[in-house]
């Protein structure tokens, strides 16, 4: 059985339109999703704006109770049984919130360290291994206000292991970072996980989980779509390119590559300097050979692979349709 | 328990670090006495000695101290809520009710001191000299005034975690309290159906038990009968901001209140 187990899950808000005469409208943010995460794995949870990532997280988080379904982490349900819970699990939400601003940065472990009952001798060590795994042990003593955004995000990644938890939740924890600050966070996920975390993280960017995550979740408007491992997910994609630059092209050609399992289009482009072939297929690799050979009688300059990406992913999955 | 007894140390640090670090809350707590004692002590100018204590005095120090107590409890989980840690503070393994009471009593222990600073305000400033006929009913009445403030802060605090209109509401406590206690004028000039709701409200108590305790008591069953309704408003107070908090929980997670929407 999985640390995290949802089944079924929906979560529906009530919003009301209009001043006088106030018409009600039920929204389906999380609409009969269902997933497991293992223990120490890092899953990822992929969707536009709205996708109901956020809602997801929070009913496990025991911050917002299901409409109806299943919630259990660490085999506690996330509503009715959050007094075991919350001693085991803590979160992270990205931006620079859920911080008090005015206190220093060791206040604020102190206080999070004491909500989360360490004892007293744990404390001081706790918060000093907390600062320096952050790299804020410098600034330990200055008030968060004075920090900048990737300071900030850091600090909340201590506050967030304050209790050492067993799972900890990240909702788009590298959200406004600049490349390095992001990639220091990327490294401290990482060695998080080694040290036998289970992690569920929400992202916008498509490397980010393609580097960080075991398997991804796409999910959208509160439905989910798709469920596996990032090359898994990228080798049931059409969307990967071959491209070959020809001097000549044989008439056949293009025929006899069609006929090729797993290629799904060729495309011809001929100017002043010869021809390209666009080939749009699956798992690239497995059919160069293939390919290769059907190319032998013509006068080959070079030939591109363009690999399908978790973004080519996502965007097929998700489509054109218009995010929540 | 003891777990319990530290968070509430530590909120109630957390609090008054906080307070203190913002220029509203130094306004309330030191600004705002010294404004209100001059002002009341121009309107009651030229009266006797007993009438200055009595409203400028007890009206000061009691609207300083409900300003500072519960005005600022309420305003507090506004400010939580924008800064996303009601969202922290609320699904930690700690009870949301016992870290509002550290929250609570630091916002006191300033009420307090704001108590003191109009005190120190209308004695050095007017020359009016602050003499009590009853010091132990004075402080008795006192004490069991905070208290009640105590319970009335930690129900409105809770009543602003589930509803979002926390602006609305704070000032919605505000005022009435001034106009319906008796703080700057006598309730008998209020019309008689008012009346009841000043007597649902503790500093309606507060004042009349602590004007006693200053004047002198001419009848003693009156300030027994004061005492009793304090005693009885704050015990309501402690049972519906115990069954309060219970409810919060679910229903703070079933309808989203916690974030800033």
């Amino acid at each position: 059985m999985g640390v995290i187990v949802v089944k079924n899950l929906r979560r529906e808000y009530e919003t009301s339109l209009g001043v006088v005469k106030r018409d009600k409208k039920i929204v389906h943010a999380v609409n009969d999703i269902s997933f497991e995460v293992e223990k120490g794995e890092i899953f990822g949870l992929l969707g536009p704006n709205g996708a109901g990532k956020t809602s997801t997280i929070k009913i496990l988080t025991t911050l917002l109770a299901p409409t109806s379904g299943e919630a259990t982490v660490l085999g506690h349900k996330c509503f009715g049984e959050e007094k075991e819970l919350r001693k085991k699990i803590n979160f992270i939400f990205g931006s620079e919130r859920s911080l008090y601003w005015r206190l220093s940065a060791y206040d604020n472990l102190s206080y999070f360290c004491d909500l989360y009952h360490v004892p007293e001798k744990m404390k001081k060590d706790r918060i000093e291994k907390l600062l320096e795994m952050v790299g804020l042990e410098d600034r330990a003593h200055y008030r968060v206000e004075t920090f900048s955004k990737g300071m900030k995000q850091r600090l909340q990644i201590a506050r967030g292991l304050v209790n050492d938890p067993e799972v900890l939740f990240l909702d788009e924890p590298t959200i406004g970072l600049d490349p390095m600050g992001a990639k220091t966070l990327r490294k401290i996920i990482k060695q998080l996980a080694e040290q036998g975390r289970t992690i569920l993280l929400t992202t916008h960017y498509m490397l980010e989980a393609d580097e960080l995550c075991d398997r991804i979740a796409i999910i959208n408007k509160g439905k989910l779509f798709a469920l596996n491992t990032s090359e898994k997910l990228k080798d049931n994609m059409d969307s990967s390119m071959i491209e070959v630059d020809l001097h000549t092209l044989r008439e056949d050609t293009v025929s006899r590559l069609k006929g090729i399992e797993n290629i799904t289009d060729v495309k011809v482009v001929t100017d002043d300097l010869g021809h390209r072939l666009k080939i749009e297929c699956r798992n690239p690799r497995q059919i160069m050979s293939l390919v290769n050979e059907q190319l032998y009688d013509n006068k080959v300059k070079s030939i591109n692979m363009r690999e399908a990406t978790l973004e080519d992913v996502y965007l097929k999955i998700i489509g054109g349709e218009q995010s929540a | 328990m003891l777990s319990d007894v530290k968070v509430v140390l530590a909120s109630c640090r957390l609090q008054m670090k906080q307070s203190f670090s913002r220029s509203m809350f130094k306004f309330c707590i030191l600004a705002y006495p010294i404004l209100a004692a001059i002002t009341f002590y121009l309107i009651y100018a030229g009266q006797n000695d007993q009438t200055l204590i009595s409203y400028v005095f007890l009206g000061t120090a009691i609207t300083s101290m409900w300003s500072s107590i519960s005005f600022s409890s309420a305003g507090d989980i506004d400010r939580e809520r924008f800064m996303g840690a009601l969202e922290v503070i609320f699904c930690s393994p700690t009870r949301f009710r016992m870290i509002m009471f550290g929250k609570v009593i630091g916002n006191t222990l300033l009420g307090i001191a704001s108590m003191f600073i109009s005190f120190l305000m209308v004695t050095l400033l007017f020359q009016v000299p602050f003499t009590l006929t009853h010091p132990l009913l004075f402080i008795v009445s006192m004490f069991v005034g905070i208290i009640s403030f105590i319970f009335i802060a930690m129900l409105l605090s809770g009543l602003l975690a589930i509803s979002r209109n926390t602006r609305v509401l704070m000032n919605c406590i505000d005022y009435p309290v001034f106009i319906l206690c008796g703080t700057v004028f006598p309730i008998e000039v209020l019309p008689e159906w008012v009346r009841p709701l000043s007597y649902l409200l503790s500093p309606t108590y507060v004042l009349e038990l602590a004007r006693m305790s200053i004047n002198g008591i001419t009848d003693i069953r009156l300030f027994y009968y004061h005492m009793l309704g304090l005693g009885i408003v704050t015990i309501l107070y402690l049972l519906a901001y115990l069954k309060f908090y219970e409810i919060i929980d679910v229903k703070a997670r079933k309808e989203a209140t916690l974030e800033v929407i």
